[in-house]
């Protein structure tokens, strides 16, 4: 199974693919992809958290195109994919990041079978408003740094609502990777690990989202 | 105009060159500024020989040994077998090809017989991906104007029509072309900290 991780830059990603790794290494054979922009930061930090034998983690470059590496040409990611099956044996569950980018930037189901949208608190409450395919749509969505926000002056409890609002019955999880780890959407990564097993795929809630889904409708 | 070599042509194909410079990267962080001098050299010493053993390939010849052998650095050798599969994975779900690592004109000659494209169209795609993954590249490496990069092609649509047609009726002896500037600056690119493209 491939989870996908996507959301701006600097939202959490890594942290919570450090996390689900640290939480989830005892029950299932592990792997991360991570999409970089323009160093391989993303795997060195994943490597240097010790979390997974350095062998699970690999890097695939994106010629500053991190979009398009998820979504509109994934052979190298696929690729990627392959080459770390190849390497370490059977994965049960591989973690493909995405290069932070905009809010547009989602994956194609055809490389991840379930994906999670990693917001923050510090990017600015209104961001759930501005909607985009990934938090209107993604199988999950992550508020992260909810810490942060008596800091930056953000209403992570109106976040969550409005968030809520526009996806309708699609989950929400509100974190705190720095402060209180990442439990509660380890828990859900287990669920759709088991629905996966049980029926050898899952129904994404991205499917059928068209490319460039500009989503522009506000809640008053 | 076959709507196939359209198709093969066209940089949303995901066949995966979005993310290679073929030496651009390196080049520019080595001084060099002007880009359409080192895609007419790329050109000379590189593309015309490889749209040739893509029009042995679409003829049947697959000459992967050859191809190595005018192939010495293996960090090249990776990076077009890369781009080969990657061309040959997005083909696998539209014609009947392998999904196999191979070199990307080789790969590139399977595909095109595949879908039925000519020799002639054969070379001038080869030719022209050459070209137009260092001119894309390139508005990413310099502050340019991507009508400008566009021109660049254009001016070269001549020579590419011309070489195409001439490498499509060759039947002599394979070309031994020499880059050597970009073998060795190759495996240098690879080991920059900071780079945004593969290759
Ligand atoms: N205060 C706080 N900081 C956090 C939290 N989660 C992550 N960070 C920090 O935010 C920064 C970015 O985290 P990453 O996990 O690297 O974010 P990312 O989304 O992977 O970033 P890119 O890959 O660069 O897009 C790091 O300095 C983290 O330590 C959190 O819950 N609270
Ligand atoms: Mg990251």
């Amino acid at each position: 199974m491939r989870i996908g991780v996507g959301g701006p830059v600097g939202s959490g990603k890594s942290s919570l693919i450090a996390a689900l790794c640290g939480a989830l290494a005892g029950e299932a054979r592990l792997g991360v992809v991570t999409n970089d922009i323009y160093t391989t930061e993303d795997a060195e930090f994943l490597r240097s958290t010790g979390v997974l034998p350095e062998e699970r983690i690999t890097a695939v470059q994106t010629g500053g195109c991190p979009h398009t590496a998820i979504r509109d040409d994934i052979s190298a990611n696929l690729e990627a994919v392959e080459e770390l099956e190849a390497a370490t044996g059977p994965l049960d569950l591989v973690f493909v990041e995405s290069g932070g980018d905009n809010l547009t930037a989602i994956f194609s189901p055809a490389l991840a079978d379930v994906q999670i949208f990693v917001i923050d608190v510090a990017g600015g409450d209104d961001i759930p408003r501005k909607g985009g395919p990934g938090i209107a749509r993604a199988d999950l969505l992550v508020i992260n740094k909810t810490d942060l926000a008596p800091y930056v002056g953000a209403d992570d409890a109106k976040m969550v609502r409005e968030a809520s609002e526009r996806r309708g019955s699609l989950p929400v999880a509100p974190t705190s990777l720095r402060t209180e780890g990442a439990d509660q959407v380890a828990g859900w990564v287990r669920a759709q690990l088991a629905a996966f097993r049980a029926h050898g795929h899952l129904h994404s809630s991205m499917e059928g989202v068209p490319d460039h889904h500009h989503d522009h409708d506000h809640v008053h | 105009m076959d709507p196939l070599t359209l198709l093969l042509a066209d940089s949303r194909f995901p066949s995966g060159s979005y993310a290679h410079s073929l030496g651009l990267e390196q080049a520019v962080n080595d001084g060099l500024r002007d880009v359409p001098a080192f895609i007419r050299a790329r050109q000379r010493h590189v593309a015309s020989a490889d749209a040739r053993f893509a029009v042995e390939a679409r003829r049947g010849n697959v000459l992967e040994d050859e191809w190595y052998a005018r192939t010495p650095s293996p960090v090249l050798r990776e990076s077009a077998q890369r781009l080969g599969s990657q061309l040959l994975r997005s083909a696998a779900k539209i014609w009947d090809v392998p999904v196999a690592r191979m070199p990307r004109p080789l790969a590139l000659g399977v595909v095109a017989a595949a879908a039925g494209v000519s020799d002639e169209d054969t070379a001038l795609l080869a030719l022209y991906d050459d070209a137009a993954t260092v001119a894309s590249a390139a508005l990413k490496l310099l502050p340019l104007d991507p009508a400008v990069t566009a021109r660049w092609l254009a001016d070269l649509a001549p020579d590419l029509a011309r070489v195409a047609q001439a490498i499509a009726h060759d039947d002599g002896p394979l070309p031994s072309p020499a880059a050597v500037a970009i073998e060795l600056s190759a495996p240098i690119h690879l080991e920059q900290r900071e780079r945004l493209f593969a290759s």
